[in-house]
């Protein structure tokens, strides 16, 4: 109980990385998110939970604008990312791309070798001024996702032959090379077994310390060991939105409670 | 719930022996397997018998027949002024060589000591290809310094003979043909015995020119091999990244509206055109509007390239929409800008199905015939086409109008001809299908 008072403490001090105010989103003609608004924290695990087509995934993707490349998505309202508007028409996506990183639900490692993966980021950001550095970036990198001990003798190798839950952290060593501010994850673990999910759960654990990491999840227990904020969605609408522990064990919103204990969803 | 699930008696029979209905289902299932064996044997059968008579046809345009003569150059007859000076000694035609030719016959018929009974003297010159003269005059011109020594040639035998040779006419029909004899023919075996006329590979077939319909024997495929293949270099350089850039828009950039709708069906729709209708676009625009020459490499190039364009370009969307799009978001993700992740990621995914679908439409353009009849390839061409980008302005012919051509010739010579004409073109192809095969290994052991 102790620790959990210290993790909500930690969540009260950390100051605002993304805020979003009153976010639509359309698809032709269907709105799929509702006037959300929301505030995640930096250095925190926040998970969106919630049904599936709840508009949880369409909201993620908002976060670094991934919806543009959908011609027929359109995003409404205000979402900013240090005071400033993503949305904004002199903001290329592809700057925001690279301070707003992604993992996604399957593994979908470059058909190329390991190290050419994790380089490629760094390489077309100009992060590194040789060849020794790069070598660095990567090791560094791999390093966090915990994978370096995996694949440290055959970098050269495609990454592609990996297992499911090596590529995925092959994937989260990609998106961390290009040093991101936010960790956007899409359901990470859907495609994982058990064993390898606990592995990319433990490392999202160690990425809070330098990110603000945003989590899409199905499995409430998995929000639950991982976060430190949740948000619930459901029809496209942020029902309820605050610490994890609250949300788990005494939501103020009847639809979450129902969700959480099974009844709908 | 035990007791009852006992007591009932199994619903179907034994499972050791089939029932009605399963019977029928597999028969059904080796009566498919049988329809598609047949059809893939008939699809054998047919490929069997048309490269058979291909090759049985063919084969022997390969080897030619020749007379082996030690001809003595004349100096009086080919250089009068001594000076061995070229401009000079090509006033000397190649009537002055065949008399040459002529005398060194005789003189190896009389040495040798075969009888020429009721020849005349035209019957032997006739033994002889009319192009021989041209022969030894194009390497005396080469070497000046031949002149006044016996040098010894092989020079073309005339089509009959090397047709007697061949085996495609015999005693029995020269009697009813009025260019050749019997008697010819006896001479023609007493020289082969003699070792004078023998027959060897027929260079000639795959570098000399076209020649008249009065001598197949010296008829190659040189202008047309090179017409060929300044074609494809205009269509490869043209059409490759013409259409791989039309499909990269089309596919990862242009937006989906009316217009990108409106450009697809064309495309699909111009893949279907039947190519001579290509030929009379090109006969419009680029020679009696843009004023090209005709028989031009250029004009055929350029006709064949609006031709393989849509081939490249739709088998170019395929290979790209085969890309999955999770490579597209993950190169998104790290930050990569739309260009980059099309050119580092999904155009390197896609270049084996580029590569096939360009070769392939770049083998459908080296044996496509109908729009260059339109455009004037189709006409008689001795000179070879100079040397790129030159060259590409020279009149040339082209492999398959040239098959073309020499079916349409009378003399029986040029069957076999066009028949080798047309297993030069099918090994052409083969090559080209060799390096996409080649090319796809390559491009697909990266990954």
């Amino acid at each position: 109980m102790d620790d959990m008072r210290a993790v909500e403490n930690a969540v009260s001090t950390a100051e605002i990385k993304i805020a979003a105010r009153g976010v639509q989103v359309f698809y032709g003609d269907t709105h799929a998110i509702k006037d959300v608004d929301v505030d995640i924290p930096d250095r925190t695990v926040t998970a969106f939970i919630g049904p599936s087509g709840c508009g949880k995934s369409t909201f993620l993707r908002c976060l670094n604008r991934m919806n543009d490349t959908i011609p027929i998505c359109r995003v409404g309202g205000k979402i900013t990312l240090d005071g400033e508007d993503i949305y904004d028409k002199r903001v290329d996506p592809v700057q925001l791309r690279a301070k707003v990183g992604m993992v996604f639900q399957k593994p979908n490692p470059f058909p190329k070798s390991i190290y050419d993966n994790v380089a490629y980021g760094p390489k077309i950001h100009g992060l590194n001024r040789n060849k020794a550095e790069l070598d660095e970036i990567v090791e560094t990198s791999l390093r966090k996702a915990a994978l370096w001990g995996e694949v440290k003798d055959r970098l050269s190798e495609p990454g592609t032959g990996l297992s499911g839950g090596q590529q995925q952290r092959l994937c989260i060593a990609r998106a961390i090379a290009t040093s991101p501010e936010v960790l956007l994850m899409d359901e990470p673990c859907s495609a994982l077994d058990p064993i390898a999910t606990a592995q990319v759960e433990e490392l999202i654990d160690e990425l809070r310390s330098q990110f603000s990491v945003v989590i899409v999840t199905h499995s409430m227990q998995q929000a639950a060991r991982v976060s430190q904020r949740t948000a619930f969605f459901h029809l496209g609408n942020l029902v309820e939105y605050g610490e994890t522990s609250h949300i788990f064990t005494n939501p103020s919103d009847p639809r979450t409670e129902s969700y959480i204990t099974g009844r709908i969803g | 719930m035990t007791d009852a699930a006992v007591a009932t008696p199994p619903r179907h029979g034994s499972l050791l022996s089939a029932d009605d209905r399963t019977r029928r289902r597999n028969a059904a299932e080796r009566r498919f397997r049988l329809y598609g064996l047949i059809a893939v044997g008939i699809a054998i059968a047919a490929l069997i018998v048309l490269l058979s008579s291909i090759l049985v046809n063919g084969s022997s345009a390969f080897r030619q027949t020749f007379l082996h003569l030690d001809i003595h150059l004349d100096e009086k007859v080919l250089d009068k002024s001594g000076t061995r000076d070229v401009a000079v000694m090509s006033k000397v035609t190649t009537i002055g060589y065949g008399k040459l030719i002529d005398a060194a016959l005789k003189t190896t018929i009389e040495d040798e000591g075969i009888a020429v009974a009721g020849l005349t003297a035209k019957d032997v010159t006739d033994m002889i290809s009319k192009e021989a003269a041209a022969q030894v005059r194009t390497r005396v011109l080469a070497d000046p310094d031949l002149v006044g020594q016996t040098v010894s040639f092989k020079v073309l035998a005339n089509g009959r003979i090397d047709g007697y040779l061949k085996g495609r006419v015999t005693q029995e029909s020269a009697v009813r043909d009025s260019n050749v004899s019997p008697r010819q023919l006896h001479l023609a075996d007493a020289l082969r015995e003699k070792g004078l006329l023998s027959r060897d590979f027929n260079w000639g077939f795959i570098t000399a020119a076209d020649a008249s319909e009065l001598r197949p024997e010296a008829a190659g495929l040189g202008v047309a091999i090179l017409g060929s293949a300044y074609m494809m270099i205009i269509v490869l350089v043209l059409s490759l990244p013409i259409g791989v850039a039309a499909s990269i828009y089309l596919e990862e950039f242009a937006p989906q509206n009316r217009w990108t709708d409106l450009i697809e069906v064309n495309i699909s729709n111009l893949a279907a055109v039947p190519s001579i209708v290509y030929g009379i676009l090109g006969l419009a625009i680029f020679i009696n509007f843009a004023g090209l020459p005709q028989s031009a490499p250029i004009v055929g190039g350029l006709v064949l390239t609006l031709m393989t364009l849509p081939r490249i370009i739709i088998p170019t969307r395929a290979a790209l929409k085969s890309v999955p799009p999770s490579i597209r978001e993950a190169a998104l993700g790290v930050g990569a800008s739309k260009m980059q992740s099309t050119l580092h990621h999904v155009l390197p995914l896609a270049m084996p199905g580029i590569l096939t679908g360009t070769i392939i439409g770049l083998a459908q353009a080296l044996g496509e015939t109908a729009p260059l009849l339109l455009i004037g390839m189709v006409a008689f061409v001795r000179d070879y086409p100079g040397a790129p980008p030159e060259g590409f302005f020279d009149p040339a012919a082209a492999l398959p109008v040239q098959v073309y051509n020499w079916t349409q010739r009378s003399d029986p010579a040029f069957v076999e001809r066009a028949s080798g004409a047309i297993i030069v073109l099918l090994i052409f192809l083969l090559i080209m299908n060799a390096v996409a095969i080649v090319l796809r290994r390559k491009f697909e052991r990266r990954w």
